[in-house]
């Protein structure tokens, strides 16, 4: 199995990965186009928008003119987002000068919505019909805590527990990177698992995107349909209804997995069903533009390695046990201490140093977090220095070569592995020199060649 | 062992696989310590290069890794649970 990348990333970078057939077929959709425009950087929005009315190509080295100098490599970053996501295509004329035209499908659907204005994806459903829905707070709860749920059964498929059952294909997106399961043995989380507990909420539910989405083509599903589909949810009002029969079928397995992780919540009516999208669903957008959002912290660190973390939440004990010991775990209350042996675990699941910290810092209480710094420096410095002690010991594969016939050849060996940068080692009075491993057929035809 | 000419050229050079260990004084110690503590057939150390620098057998690395871990265990006390 590939090993997956545990990097929080833009969404838009998966859009931009789409092949020129499939991105222009996304562009159909006036919602894509606007959420496109959303996500560019300002210098690119501001082009993007300069050349929605210019139908003809303009000449790149024109366009360079519309900064000073000094802006050079904001211009070209800018250039090269709207290339990527093909809202700008290069034309080449006959003098094979690179001119710069607008997407034609992105223009007329962002002039259509600048003369008519923008509406809904989709009609919420009249008032009448749902009768009762949940209110925003029920709606957060109930986004959370299935979340939270998805997560636990993340930590409990390893701990051999029992949890709620998921989808097949909710877990198998865990299973590419996350979970390894070999054949016999209970599934257990990987390093990017551990990793993955650790990374903020926004990031986390990206990584599960891109892995929903990349895992689409196996589920014979088009990924680009899907796309299509999440940026679309992301318009939606959020707390509103929505009825399932304006769906796909694509759309409607798409609406059943999310709403187990919380972006959606499920509810029949008499005769309808509908979907409701929580904040998980609209926050799709805010993580367009790369802000996260702010969740309140619970985390308090004292200088003598005591946790406090104010939190109800099972899950939040179940992540800090991953490098604390939990000493006590009230129904609000989780106090537990930073210790050397509980730091040892979590170095050897391949969680880092950095990332302990880090996620104290972006956890630290509101009551601490103005602090400076919001994790005391000695707790933080002592992390760093326990991370250390594990790696005293360096060890390389590597060949060691003696017995030269002369001192020029010794040399010459040396100075040829130094230049390669695989010398490792040198003695000069007793002649011996060590390389790395991968070295050593370059080394021996060297010395063929020498003799 | 890797000879590149019969042995009676004199443009024989010697070349040996093994792991190159790079570590502070007390871990060398420990690891000249560990190797000295094994039966003759068991010792790994090839060449000692310098008090920070050794040679040793390539397949020794987990070992010597599992005994720096148990004496790192041995030095730590866990407060039952």
């Amino acid at each position: 199995m590939p090993q997956v990348m545990v990097v929080a990333r833009n969404f838009m970078d998966m859009v931009a990965a789409l092949p020129a057939a499939k991105l222009d077929m996304l562009y159909d959709s006036a919602f894509i186009c606007e959420a496109v425009l959303r996500s560019l950087p300002p210098l690119a929005k501001k082009y993007a928008l300069q050349m929605l009315y210019v139908s003809a190509p303009v000449a790149a080295a024109a366009m360079e003119e519309w900064v000073l100098d000094e802006y050079a490599a904001k211009h070209r970053v800018a250039i090269d987002r709207l290339l990527q996501l093909r809202v700008f295509v290069e034309v080449r004329d006959r003098r094979k000068e690179v001119s710069y035209k607008m997407n034609q499908k992105f223009q007329g659907n962002m002039q259509k919505y600048l003369v008519d204005g923008g509406s809904l994806p989709r009609e919420p459903i009249p008032s009448s019909v749902t009768a009762r829905l949940p209110t925003l707070a029920e709606l957060e709860s109930f986004a959370l805590e299935q979340w939270e749920c998805f997560l636990l059964q993340l930590i409990n498929s390893s701990q051999v527990e029992r949890g709620t059952s998921f989808s097949s294909s909710m877990m198998r997106t865990f299973q590419r990177g996350l979970l390894s399961s070999r054949d016999g043995e209970a599934p257990r989380l990987t390093e990017n698992g551990f990793q993955f507990l650790l990374m903020e909420t926004n990031a986390q539910l990206w990584y599960i995107m891109r892995e929903y989405i990349s895992s689409a083509e196996e589920r014979g599903v088009d990924p680009t349909e899907l796309i299509s589909f999440l940026l679309e949810l992301s318009f939606h009002t959020l707390g509103e209804a929505y009825s399932l029969n304006t769906l796909t079928d694509v759309q409607r397995n798409a609406i059943r997995d999310l709403a187990e992780l919380g972006l959606v919540k499920l509810q029949q009516g008499r005769k309808d069903s509908w979907f409701i999208p929580t904040k998980l669903a609209t926050n799709l957008s805010a993580s367009l533009s790369d802000s996260s959002s702010n969740k309140e912290g619970f985390v308090v660190v004292e200088t003598n390695f005591r946790m406090y973390a104010y939190s109800t939440s099972r899950l939040h004990c179940e992540i800090l046990r991953l490098f604390s010991r939990v000493e006590y775990q009230l129904p609000n209350l989780i106090v537990g201490s930073i210790t050397k042996e509980s730091l040892y675990g979590a170095f050897e699941n391949g969680i880092t140093a950095e990332q302990i910290i880090s996620f104290l810092q972006q956890n630290a209480h509101p009551r601490v977090a103005d602090k400076i710094p919001a994790v005391p420096e000695n707790v933080t410095d002592q992390i760093r220095l326990w991370e250390t002690d594990r790696n005293r010991v360096d060890m390389t594969l590597s060949h060691l070569y003696e017995d030269f016939p002369s001192k020029d050849m010794f040399d010459q060996c040396c100075d040829y592995a130094r230049d390669h940068g695989c010398l490792l080692w040198e003695d000069a009075k007793k002649m011996r020199l060590i390389v790395r491993v991968e070295f050593h057929s370059e080394m021996r035809e060297f010395l063929r060649r020498l003799r | 062992m890797v000879a590149f000419c019969s042995p009676k050229s004199r443009n024989m050079v010697n070349a040996i696989k093994g792991l190159f260990i790079s570590c502070d004084v007390p871990m060398a110690q420990f690891i000249v310590n560990l190797n000295a503590s094994m039966p003759a057939s068991d010792k790994f150390i090839l060449h000692m290069l310098d008090p920070t620098h050794m040679f040793v057998q390539p397949h020794v690395a987990e070992m010597i890794r599992g005994k720096i871990s148990e004496f790192r265990d041995q030095n730590s006390y866990e407060k039952p649970t």
